[in-house]
């Protein structure tokens, strides 16, 4: 401490010292933080499903996606970033989920989400060379399945999480069209 | 700066930078905005400079007591004195036997 370049060296450092301290303790205080998330989504509308000449299914739905995620927002998130899954399991290939919706969240004020979107639901199959799985791109037809949105909070500083609603109980057309 | 004075330099700087950083956080969570935070800790580090980097007259108040200065010559003539004092105990020590 006995030159001024030693004393501008110490508040240096301990002021990034403090700053990291202020910045750990603040995104620690966010597991205080409790939310209430509303989340309906329903499906209004089921197109006819189709087998494509390439051996794809595709069926087109009608979402009707209501969320109020305005309690999810803390003094530390940066951005959400929630999207809308059609999410099933067949013994095959196991777990399946296809992205149907997605949006970015900035502020809180638009935090409360209410849209009717039109979605294409395609089921692509997965080819090799000249062979096709038997079992994939068929298996559309019938399919029980949920709805799940995930939201993905990004905080300024601290961990990435993620938090989701499943909405279970759909099903796809019987037969194809 | 003298020593009392860095002890005082080391001190403010670090009650003005834990001050500011609660007084941050505190302000932070009530206003619930993280940039307030970050702006009032950084307003802390600026006056935390000011404070305690410049040599202020307020840490120059307790000056240092130097000891007397030691001429070389007088040590010279110090050391001789003793030299002789020594060598007249050898040769009384010397006769006694």
């Amino acid at each position: 401490m006995y030159s001024w370049m030693l004393r501008v060296n110490t508040v240096l450092t301990l002021s990034v010292t403090v700053l990291a301290l202020l910045c750990a303790v603040a995104s620690m205080a966010d597991n205080l933080h409790w939310h209430t998330p509303s989340v309906e989504l329903e499906v209004v509308n089921v197109g006819p499903l189709e087998r494509l000449r390439n051996g794809d299914d595709r069926v087109t739905l009608s979402l009707n996606i209501k969320a109020d995620l305005e309690s999810v927002f803390t003094w530390n998130t940066k951005q959400l970033f929630v999207f809308v899954a059609a999410e099933y399991w067949n013994p095959e290939e196991g777990f399946n989920q296809i992205s149907l919706w997605d949006t970015i969240i900035e502020k809180k004020e638009n935090a409360k989400i209410n849209t009717q979107v039109k979605s294409k639901l395609l089921r692509r199959s997965t080819r090799i060379g000249y062979f096709t799985y038997p079992f994939q791109g068929k298996d559309l037809k019938g399919r029980d399945f949920n709805l799940t949105m995930y939201w993905n909070v990004m905080p300024v500083t601290g961990v990435f999480t993620t938090d989701k609603v499943v909405v279970p109980g759909f099903q796809l057309p019987q037969s194809y069209n | 700066m003298d020593w009392e004075g860095q002890r005082l330099a080391e001190l403010l700087m670090q009650w003005l930078l834990f001050g500011s950083a609660l007084v941050a956080f505190l302000t932070g969570w009530f206003t619930a905005s993280y940039s307030t935070m970050l702006y009032i800790y950084l307003g802390g580090v600026v006056l935390a400079f000011l404070v305690s980097v410049p040599d202020w007259p307020f840490f120059n108040r307790h000056p240092f007591t130097w000891l007397e200065p030691m001429h070389a010559e007088k040590q010279s003539q110090r050391l001789l004195a003793r030299q002789q004092a020594a060598g007249k105990k050898g040769t009384k020590s010397q006769a006694k036997r």
